[in-house]
């Protein structure tokens, strides 16, 4: 059985389902007509030209990037010391923490972004833009728990009780014996929480507004109003940036088996 | 260190995330949930539950969207088994760089996932197109916006999940067990059933768990390729919430999306073969 054929082409097509749609957008991204056809007709580069011309994509790229970078780097704050408390020590009440904490990922986007919503109005008028950025903390929190404890699992503890019955403080010993050794996981919990952040629609949906919005948000209404091939051109350039993204942090960190 | 020293230690550590979860994600959701039971006058109702129960068309919705994560779970298991067996055989590095293209789906703009299946499926997509170069058809297919082009979305999206739970369970089953039941004279398909399934199962039931849920909760897919023809519990709730501005039957939706999901991830779990 180990090297069926069949078993092998089952393999290859399920590649060819999973894979081959990107291929199809990227052709489409270079056709010349307006009408989104496949096979394309002719060959232009105005699509791309278009996407860089929609002001909105220009800023909804930026809002996209900046609530992104900043709820990633506060859910790590915030998740690595809670990860490295799980993995270190026994306590009563553990499996509520973790319970607690790998529950964003469990309960369906949508509910949360609405409810965030609910609440943000009947407490106060929170800024959108603040909003967003609390609301995907609270979803990126599973991810850099989950990932940063996978990485601190395989550092022997017993280098850490060395560096503190020599005399290092529980904290120093983290930040100069631990992180070091897990930045490698780390480094993983930030690619794919900002991938996590940049991509999110479900929670974004309901935090957005007049004149803020994500870029998948804004993505999703320009395609309401136009079905031309520029939303193509603009997937391509995401693919591709990701399709990098996800080679080279596989090649160095591994990153599929933090998925 | 003290006992008293530890447990401080652990309050600071858990103390920051701890709180922060507890602002921004459970008191919005018990907001909700309170919300939900609230009537107009303030007093305690399930009048806001029984219109939403009742109503057909969210009962139509609710059970297209677990119909078609009957049908998604199972297609995964089907393709993902055999894909996961052969990926796990591979050498390390083949194993990293086909595992790096199978997680690409999960990894990519949602639009962009999604945006690719209008161009295949749509009115003058490649589907259509072919069958229209083979003459096999006159008019155009209507395949967008039907059950089947959410079907296929969500299949492509959730799928490589299933390719990773199995992935990991298949990789803890030594090579020799396989050898082992091979040898005493076990078929291979034999083998194959009882001997790999029993010993993945747990990973095939978190893998069934995370695509079920996953289809009942997704929202951009059904959004694209169902549009406001093929209703989903999401697409509906979004639709209630933000088109139609009924926030109360909205609420409702939410609040058994919710129920709904924890009942999967619970009783799912529970499944156990019988000869284990």
């Amino acid at each position: 059985m180990k090297k069926s054929k069949a078993l092998v082409l089952i393999l290859i097509l399920m590649l060819v389902f999973l894979l081959g749609p990107f291929l199809v957008i990227i052709l489409s991204s270079f056709g010349s007509e307006a009408l989104m056809k496949f096979p394309p007709k002719g060959f232009s580069l105005k699509w791309y030209d278009k996407v860089f011309n929609i002001k909105m994509f220009r800023t909804t790229f930026w809002i996209s990037l900046k609530v992104g970078l900043l709820a990633t780097g506060t859910a790590l704050l915030l998740g690595i010391p809670v990860a490295y408390t799980v993995v270190r020590f026994r306590f009563p009440g553990k499996s509520v923490i973790e319970l607690l904490f790998s529950s964003p990922a469990i309960v369906p986007g949508l509910v949360i972004g609405f409810s965030l919503l609910r609440f943000f109005i009947y407490v106060s008028n929170i800024p959108i833009i603040v909003g967003l950025y609390l609301g995907h903390t609270a979803i990126l929190l599973p991810y850099t728990v989950r990932v940063v404890s996978a990485s601190l699992r395989n550092f022997d503890p017993a280098v850490e009780d060395a560096a503190i019955s020599l005399g290092s403080s529980r904290l120093f010993s983290f930040l100069s014996v631990i992180l070091p050794n897990i930045r490698g996981g780390v480094v993983a919990a930030f690619i794919l929480a900002f991938i996590t952040s940049f991509n999110n629609i479900p929670v974004s949906l309901f935090l957005t507004g007049p004149g803020v919005a994500t870029l998948p948000i804004q993505m999703l209404v320009y395609m309401e109003y136009y079905f031309d091939p520029t939303i193509a051109a603009l997937s391509s350039i995401l693919i591709v940036i990701t399709v990098f993204i996800v080679q080279t942090a596989e090649k160095l960190l591994g990153i599929s088996q933090y998925v | 260190m003290s006992q008293i020293n530890i447990r401080r230690t652990l309050l600071l550590l858990l103390f920051p995330g701890g709180v922060f979860l507890c602002f921004f994600f459970l008191a919005p959701l018990l907001f909700v949930l309170v919300e939900s039971f609230t009537g107009l006058d303030g007093g305690v109702t399930l009048q806001r539950y029984i219109s939403v129960l009742k109503d057909p068309q969210f009962r139509q919705v609710y059970f297209r969207t677990l119909k078609i994560g009957l049908i998604v779970t199972p297609l995964a298991v089907l393709i993902s088994y055999p894909s996961a067996y052969v990926i796990n055989n591979l050498s390390v590095g083949r194993k990293s760089a086909l595992m790096s293209l199978v997680i690409l789906p999960l990894m990519t703009s949602p639009v962009a996932r999604t945006f690719a299946w209008i161009i295949i499926l749509g009115r003058f997509g490649l589907i259509n197109q072919s069958l229209r170069a083979l003459r096999l058809i006159d008019e155009p297919l209507r395949i967008m916006y039907t059950e089947g082009a959410i079907v296929i979305g969500l299949l492509q999206l959730f799928m490589p999940l299933m390719v990773l739970t199995l992935v990991s369970a298949l990789e803890n089953i030594p090579d020799e067990v396989e050898e082992a039941a091979l040898s005493l004279g076990s078929g291979r398909v034999g083998c194959f059933f009882r001997v790999i399934v029993p010993l993945s199962f747990d990973g095939l039931i978190m893998g069934v768990t995370l695509v079920f849920t996953g289809c009942i909760t997704a929202y951009v897919t059904p959004a694209i390729l169902g549009g406001s023809r093929v209703l989903t519990l999401s697409t509906l709730m979004r639709q209630q919430a933000l088109v139609l501005m009924n926030w109360e039957a909205a609420t409702v939706i939410a609040v058994v999306m919710i129920a709904t999901t924890l009942v999967l991830y619970n009783s799912l779990r529970l499944i156990r073969p019988k000869n284990l």
